[in-house]
């Protein structure tokens, strides 16, 4: 995986995509996220790490417009954004592949992939959708993104978990999206369908979005990412460039990775 | 044979194939729409009832149970859309006694009992107005407050109650507000609403010719669609097919005009053995013009399980007809071996339980679909009919056990075709001769005209639609690959067939002749409401499958938050679907009002469940995001079949809630138990 996966760095010609500087977000007097930097380029994969409680979701929430953030800046193309809705995040380019509600299982794999933005023909008051061509359409999106769909009117909910989350993906990649934001895509998946979303994340940065993946799991974001934001209760343990870091660093990194160290220590010697 | 040069010619044409999609023939395909429970439901019922009640098939046991269909179907049309969004709406009922009863308290006289002396001009938008309002109510309510809508619109449906009872005690004294035709505008009015035509008056002597061929063209179209999305295309046309095909057909023509031209036993059994015979030379030369041969056929032998069914089906089969022709006709008390008349009532349910299961199999493709058991069925079910023309134990005995013995043969057959095309071929004839055996032993027993004619033909076109069928399989090539094209054009064709059938039996049902008309008694009319009924279900349907608004009603019932996220505007949706449930509910009550010229306080209330069961019956999933607008105008033919044939039949009228309870029971189970076959099915 790791050929595959753009070369690490950014070059210093580049203006980031989005860009995330010292973001803080406050719930009353609990600190969801302080003080957070980091940066997305097109064609590359920033990975947020953090275990369960570090953050991750407030980070989401606030780069897709859902919270606005309470301190700091959000940059796109080096111009300062604020977003009122989710709807404005995904009108500058920002699309959110949320874990759980990503698509809808008793519908076809075309109606989730052209949902709420359908192509249409005809005129008023016979105005409908244009079934073939988005039939033709799905089906070409996702086989570019790698997924041989047999027949788009099957339901999704006879689709595997991973191939749920890449309709989503092609669906977010074709309607214009910049930055692909996942949220957990692969930990409710075995490791099979885990490297198979992980596939079509490095497919997506190739088609040059700029992707944030959101993971607990350094085994899966270190092959994949070019750059990781590492969180905990709300900070950021750093921010590096892939050439800054190895797995391993980044297993103790996050929470939990020093106690796991600790443990197999522990277990080494009590055997 | 022939066959082995052509084989590699036709796969070296044949497309791309996807190895892991089979391919699903147009009548799986069909198996996999929500409806299509509720289609086999309805077409048995109405078997049933044209079997044991002589009113029912006529015209007018048609316009009866259609005209209580439409109010009921408009608003199960309406309730089904909502529940698919993921709603319900109690308040749909006692909402069409409202609208009617607002428009009457609207039109009258300014003074007299309250009345606002409104043209209809302005109280009947006005009350589709308050009608929609009370919808948007619903709706905003429903979604701002998040509560379950079963509980929002229970507080609108007593709060609906509450009103109409006092309003009409208030202004009119009584729980019953009436003269509407007093009102200006009345005229116009209830032509829109109540206006009716009258069979007796159109007459149309030519009305027998152009339903015989409107039906055999629809019949056609409907078979050609079948074999094009069932049969590989060969690559290329075989002229003497086209023409064995031309002269079969001539054949079978002027066998049909013969056949319906004379009279006696012995003319008809020839001009019908030439029709049929006509029929066979159409379908093979078809076969020969369009389909390449088939390679590998195997041998006529059979394996052992499909040998050791086709026994067992055989003897079933020989013990019916045996058994039927000992038991005595004329003794109903006690016709021997035990058996009394209770014992064969008991039977009798039996004989639907078995109806049923067989229904429910054949739903969920155990028994092969492409396998005439439908027919089979519409046969056996009437069978039953037979016992209300006193001849209870031996028909009953025989129906159950003919089915049970076809059944047999039929899986058999299955068996057989999956070990060999010849194997498969033997079984099938066999099935048809069985057939053509029973429908003699019906003509020659029955003591009932209709069965001794109109069901001993269609039983004998289903033999030759069955011998057609298995010859077919026998000699070409079935598709196993996707071809958009012919598919494309098979559908087509066979959605075209369906329509110029309907269009057939509607020219049946609608005039009438001198002759037919001496002998009516009384006067049969049909209402305007089943023309709203039927627009408003078109509607629906083109609404939820080719309409954006659909793919929203089906995304906020599927998963709301995903919707949401995918930028649907849930509110707006659920909203304006609440709305169409009251502006269904306000044309219902327009078309009650304007019939009855009065309305009492209680109209509709408690209706609302009836909707919901038609809706349910017709397919759509009670939790929502699955189902179909069709679905619940097909469910509100059921119910309206089940509730007025039951006294037609001659039965006490409070069965029905039995009957009711039992198609809801089977339809759910056999609608749940599809829908995961069709999503377990990749």
């Amino acid at each position: 995986m790791n050929d595959t996966s753009p070369s690490p760095g950014r070059p210093p010609t580049d203006t980031p995509l989005l860009e995330v500087r010292n973001l803080g977000k406050y719930f009353g007097n609990v600190i969801a996220l302080h003080d957070v930097s980091t940066t997305v380029l097109a064609g590359h994969v920033t990975c947020v790490l953090g275990d369960n409680g570090a953050g991750k979701s407030s980070f989401i929430k606030t780069l897709s417009g859902v919270h606005p953030p309470d301190s700091g800046q959000l940059l796109i193309d080096g111009e300062e954004v604020r977003f009122a809705s989710p709807r404005d995040a995904l009108d500058t380019g920002i699309a959110t592949v949320y874990q759980d509600l990503a698509v809808v299982p008793l519908m076809s794999v075309w109606r989730n992939f052209w949902l709420g933005d359908e192509p249409k023909k005809g005129f008023w008051p016979f105005r409908r959708i244009d079934i073939p061509k988005a039939k033709r359409i799905a089906k070409d999106e996702l086989r570019k993104m790698g997924i041989d769909i047999r027949d788009t009117d099957q339901t999704v909910g006879t689709l595997s978990g991973g191939e749920r989350q890449s309709v989503a993906i092609a669906r977010a990649a074709y309607f214009g999206a910049r930055v692909l934001i996942l949220d957990e895509p692969t930990s409710a998946l075995g490791v099979k369908q885990s490297a198979v979303v992980l596939r079509y994340i490095v497919e997506a940065a190739r088609r040059d979005l700029g992707v944030i993946f959101i993971t607990h799991n350094p085994l899966h974001a270190y092959p994949v990412g070019d750059r990781f934001l590492i969180l905990n209760r709300g900070q950021s343990l750093g921010n590096f460039a892939k050439d800054e870091i190895t797995q391993d660093e980044l297993t103790k990194l996050m929470a939990g990775g020093a106690e796991l160290h600790e443990l197999q220590v522990e277990f080494a010697k009590t055997r | 044979m022939t066959a082995t040069d052509a084989t590699p010619a036709v796969s070296s044409t044949e497309p791309t194939v996807d190895e892991r999609l089979a391919h699903r023939g147009p009548i799986q395909q069909l198996l996999l729409r929500p409806e299509i429970g509720a289609l086999i439901g309805t077409t048995a019922v109405w078997v049933f009832f044209w079997s044991v009640a002589d009113v029912f098939g006529t015209a007018a046991g048609t316009a009866n149970y259609l005209d209580v269909a439409a109010i009921l179907g408009i608003m199960a049309v309406a309730v089904s859309l909502l529940m698919i969004g993921g709603e319900f709406d109690l308040s749909a009922g006692s909402m069409t006694g409202a609208t009617a009863m607002l428009v009457i308290l609207l039109s009258k006289e300014a003074g007299v009992l309250g009345g606002a002396g409104l043209s209809l001009f302005l109280a009947v938008p006005l009350s589709l107005c308050f009608a929609l309002m009370i919808g948007w109510f619903n709706g905003t309510i429903v979604e701002k407050t998040r509560l379950p809508s079963f509980i929002v619109t229970l507080g609108s449906f007593f709060m609906l109650i509450g009103a109409k009872l006092g309003f009409s005690k208030l202004f009119a004294g009584q729980v019953v507000v009436e003269g509407l035709d007093d009102a200006q505008g009345y005229g116009f009015w209830r032509n829109v609403f109540a206006a009716s035509w009258v069979r007796n008056e159109h007459l149309w002597e030519s009305r027998d010719v152009v339903w015989t061929v409107l039906l055999i063209a629809g019949v056609v179209l409907v078979v050609v669609g079948i074999l094009e999305t069932s049969y590989r295309r060969a690559p290329t046309k075989d002229a003497t097919g086209l023409l064995v095909a031309g002269v079969g057909t001539a054949i079978a023509l002027v066998g049909f005009i013969a056949l319906l031209r004379t009279d006696g036993v012995g003319a008809n059994t020839l001009f019908g053995a030439v029709t049929g015979i006509g029929v066979l030379m159409a379908s093979l030369g078809y076969g020969r013009w369009r389909f390449p041969r088939l390679g590998k056929r195997g041998h006529l032998q059979l394996d052992r399980s499909s040998a050791r069914l086709v026994g067992v089906g055989l003897a079933v089969i020989v013990v019916a007809v045996l058994l039927a022709a000992y038991l005595d006709a004329s003794s109903t008390d006690n016709v021997g071996l035990l058996i009394t008349v209770g014992f064969s009532r008991a039977m009798f349910v039996a004989g639907i339980g078995v109806a049923g299961i067989l229904a429910v199999l054949v739903v969920a493709g155990r028994i092969p679909v492409w396998s005439p058991l439908l027919g089979i069925l519409i046969c056996a079910v009437p069978g039953i009919g037979y016992l209300m023309t006193r001849q209870a134990a031996r028909s009953v005995i025989f129906v159950v056990l003919a089915v049970a013995g076809l059944v047999a043969l039929l899986v058999a057959s299955t068996r057989a075709a999956a070990w060999s095309a010849a194997a498969g071929l033997a079984v099938e004839l066999l099935i048809s001769v069985a057939l053509i055996g029973l429908a003699f032993f019906i003509r020659s027993e029955s003591t009932s005209e209709k069965f001794r004619s109109q069901l001993f033909t269609v039983i004998l076109l289903i033999a030759l639609a069955l011998a057609c069928s298995a010859l077919m399989g026998y000699l070409f090539t079935i598709r196993t690959a996707p071809d958009d094209a012919a598919d494309a054009f098979g559908r087509r064709a066979a959605i075209a067939g369906v329509f110029v059938v309907l269009l057939a039996t509607a020219v049946k049902m609608l005039y009438t002749t001198a002759a037919e008309n001496e002998v009516a008694s009384g006067v049969i009319r049909y209402r305007v409401s089943i023309l709203w009924f039927a627009i408003f279900a078109v509607f629906g349907t083109w609404l939820l499958l080719r309409a954006q608004f659909g793919n929203w009603i089906f995304a906020v019932g599927g998963n709301k938050e995903a919707a949401r996220v995918q930028g649907v505007p849930a509110f707006r949706t659920k909203t304006t679907l609440f709305m169409m449930v009251s502006g269904a509910a306000w044309l219902s009550g327009m078309l009650i009002a304007f019939r009855l010229n009065s309305v009492q306080a209680n109209v509709g209330d408690g209706e609302e469940f009836e909707y919901i069961i038609a809706a349910v019956v017709g397919g759509n999933l009670l939790t929502g995001g699955y189902g179909s607008a069709a679905g619940g105008a097909i469910g509100s033919l059921i119910m309206s079949m089940s509730t007025q044939g039951i006294p037609f039949a001659g039965w006490n009228t409070n069965w029905r809630f039995l009957f009711l309870g039992v198609i809801l029971l089977l339809a759910v189970a056999g609608n749940t138990y599809v829908r995961n076959k069709a999503a377990s099915s990749k």
